[in-house]
């Protein structure tokens, strides 16, 4: 954790197509099971505008323990990654 | 194959409603999974096992049934759902299948499987959530679009998380072709499963979960999952997709191969739009591309095929909404309107209608097509000018087919009444198979239409069709599009890797299909296994694809007398060659079509005469059971 202290999460909302595959994935990295609702990532597709709204709350540890964040490693639109913040 | 011991990827429970009664109750996935493993194959089982042959589509008995892929939730591209029933149009095997974040949601709210039985005299709608169901009244949803019925729930309900699956007016209105919406843009099309809900009066499924799904092995799901992603980003068509959408890959090339085959012209009779159209339609100053903003997918998708598209100016200024448009381009060409505001207009407004894309496209183009003709009136039409290209025409007739007024209540009747009443030979102009409308080609690209003539739903083309050959098929069997030699090996592979698809929940797109033929059937086996913690090889998942498919072959035999007869092109593509274009001249020939139906049925191993199963190749499936059932109704070959 100490390297990425200093790191945070950044969304280019041009590339987010909204498929939630980050919010899947991290919930992954906290539990080893598949739980959107455990995940420090939501994401709200809005109908009926198809707004995507995004946010990550104060449990993200950039994947503590992993190669690197997974939002960022399974994004299939390399719509993330992590910067200095 | 034995039983298996399946350790994650399931919700766990199969929800069962009875509407007549209201009693709500629940089973075991594994019941059913252990066998069949998931998504549409445990659909068909339960709809073999639980519906007396006999049964018409509008009976209480008629169980709707949703299912969850098995993946759907963990892997990556998997996120369909499937919808099964008894067919409005052929009283046998009903299925429709889509994307979006239902399926998923479903999942965290703990079932992996909805059975829906009965029928209420008052709308109901039915609220899911976390392992929970409750019937609730839907009177005053009654009556609106999809979309305002979308937002209605989720404003009730509090939650814009809320995933809704919903019926519209064409639904309560019996319209045959009457598709369930989901998320808004993404439709449950064929069979008319949106019918079959409107005949239970169940207006929407609200769904809501904060559950979670279990991987039985980590580490190989890491592996399996990376190997999957490289396969799309490396995948040229699959950058395209997401980069530009659907309608951009064909943006790019209007001259495409895909155009000269498989988009065809009004009411199906040429099979070559004219470049011109296609490229006032594709223009990127002025066509789709001006008017679409974003692109979407959906859960846990790598492809993102969804543009949502906005008007801001002219006539249909204000028209906005997420849709697809590699589908969309045939209401354009089968209408022959190249101007992109009426299309996008009109394909929106069949997603608020609920109506299905291809049934609705095909009943127009009939009109049109009877109208050029004469053999429908002014009068008829309700001073409606149907000349080809009349995109305001289209716009407006829409909403009265989904509410059967005037001439939509004669285009309602389906490709069968409608041209019965209207008369004077217009059914050969009505494009259907086995009575669902279609708008598929049969001259030019053979494999394309030898996968729609045996599809078991009624001429849709999911189920088999090959337009490029089978790309990750059979290797020693040359692929040419246009000739019929060698398309039955291609055709019958694809029919087995779409069934793997709908075991799981994966998105054709995603798959072997045609359009970023990123994942293959190896991804598919290292998918399930680390997911579920099994041990399939290729040749497994080829065998329970086989089998899945003879489910379904078999649920017709038992419910219709559709024969062999049934699976050849409709009359007009056997009699009328085509007009224009580089494929000039080809028509359907029905020797040569002959001798692709005996190859296929060769490959299923059912009898080439009457298109039976046969009792050994069922036992060798391990699916002797099934066999017995067949005896029982003089269905089988004994052999």
């Amino acid at each position: 954790m100490d390297a990425r202290r200093n790191m945070r999460l950044e969304r280019n909302p041009e590339l987010c197509h909204g498929c939630r595959t980050c919010e899947l994935m991290c919930s992954f990295h906290h539990h080893r099971i598949m739980a959107p609702d455990k995940s420090s990532i939501q994401v709200i597709r809005r109908n009926f505008d198809g707004a995507i709204l995004w946010s990550v709350d104060s449990s993200c540890d950039l994947c503590s323990g992993e190669d690197g964040p997974f939002c960022v490693k399974y994004c299939p639109y390399e719509a993330l990654r992590s910067v200095t913040r | 194959m034995t039983e298996l011991n399946i350790k994650g990827g399931l919700a766990g429970q199969i929800l069962r409603v009875d509407l007549s009664s209201g009693k709500i109750s629940t089973k075991e996935t594994t019941t059913y999974a252990r066998r069949w493993i998931g998504g549409r194959a445990i659909n068909s089982a339960l709809l073999i096992d639980e519906v007396k042959p006999g049964t018409r589509w509008s009976e209480p008995e008629n169980p709707l049934i949703f299912g969850a892929g098995a993946l759907v939730g963990t892997a990556i591209g998997a996120s369909r759902l499937s919808v099964d029933t008894i067919s409005v149009y052929t009283n046998g095997k009903g299925s429709a299948n889509v994307g979006g974040h239902l399926a998923a949601e479903l999942k965290f709210a703990g079932f992996d499987h909805v059975v829906i039985t009965g029928k209420t005299e008052n709308p109901v709608y039915l609220w899911i959530c976390d392992g929970r169901a409750e019937i609730r009244d839907a009177a005053h949803l009654w009556g609106m679009t999809t979309y305002e019925t979308e937002d209605r729930l989720k404003a009730e309900l509090g939650d814009e998380a809320v995933r809704v699956g919903c019926i519209g007016p064409a639904g309560e209105n019996l319209v045959p072709g009457s598709c369930i919406m989901v998320d808004r843009a993404k439709a449950a099309g064929g069979s008319g499963v949106g019918c079959v809900m409107g005949d239970k009066k169940l207006k929407a499924l609200a769904v809501r979960g904060h559950g979670s799904l279990n991987v039985a092995r980590p580490e190989d799901f890491f592996k399996a999952t990376d190997v999957a992603l490289k396969k799309v980003k490396d995948s040229p068509a699959a950058k395209k997709m997401w980069q530009k959408t659907l309608a951009g890959v064909y943006a790019a090339d209007p001259c495409g191969a895909t155009w000269d085959f498989i988009i065809l012209a009004k009411n199906g009779r040429e099979e070559c739009w004219e470049v011109e159209k296609r490229k006032r339609l594709l223009d990127p100053r002025n066509g789709f591309p001006k008017y679409q903003n974003k692109v979407l997918a959906c859960f846990n998708c790598p492809i993102g095929c969804m543009p949502f598209s906005e008007i801001t100016e002219g006539p249909f200024k204000g028209t906005s909404g997420e849709g697809f448009w590699v589908n969309t381009l045939m209401l354009a060409s089968w209408l022959d309107i190249p101007e992109p505001e009426p299309i996008i207009k009109a394909w929106l407004l069949m997603n608020q209608l609920g109506l299905d894309g291809d049934f609705a496209t095909a009943m127009m183009a009939w009109a049109f097509e009877c109208f050029g003709r004469g053999l429908l009136t002014k009068a008829q039409t309700g001073g409606l000018d149907l000349t080809w290209g009349n995109g305001e025409a289209l716009v407006s007739l829409l909403p009265k087919l989904a509410t059967r007024e005037g001439l939509g209540a004669l285009l309602a009747l389906g490709p069968i009444e409608a041209p019965k009443r209207l008369g004077q030979g217009s059914d050969y102009f009505c494009m259907h198979m086995k009575g669902q409308p279609t708008l598929e080609p049969f001259r030019a690209a053979k494999g394309w239409a030898l996968g729609v003539a045996t599809s078991p739903v009624a001429g849709r083309h999911l189920r088999g069709t090959v337009l490029l050959g089978s790309r990750f098929g059979p290797k020693d069997v040359d692929f040419e599009a246009h000739v019929y030699e060698g398309q039955a090996r291609h055709v019958y592979w694809q029919g087995l890797a779409k069934e793997i698809e709908d075991l799981i929940g994966m998105c054709v797109y995603v798959g072997t299909w045609s359009g970023a033929y990123a994942l293959e059937v190896s991804d598919y086996a290292a998918l399930i296994n680390a997911v579920m913690g099994l041990d399939f090889t290729e040749d497994e998942l080829m065998l329970l694809g086989k089998r899945s498919r003879n489910l379904e072959k078999a649920f017709n035999t038992l419910h219709t007398d559709l024969a062999r007869a049934d699976d050849m092109p409709p009359r007009r593509y056997t009699e009328e060659p085509i007009p224009s274009g580089p494929y000039k001249g080809e028509r359907a020939e029905k020797d040569k079509w002959n001798q692709m139906l005996d190859e296929f049925y060769d490959l299923h191993g059912w009898d080439k005469d009457t298109s039976l199963q046969t009792r050994s190749g069922l036992t060798a499936l391990g699916m002797a059971d099934v066999a017995e059932k067949l005896a029982a109704g003089g269905k089988l070959i004994e052999r």
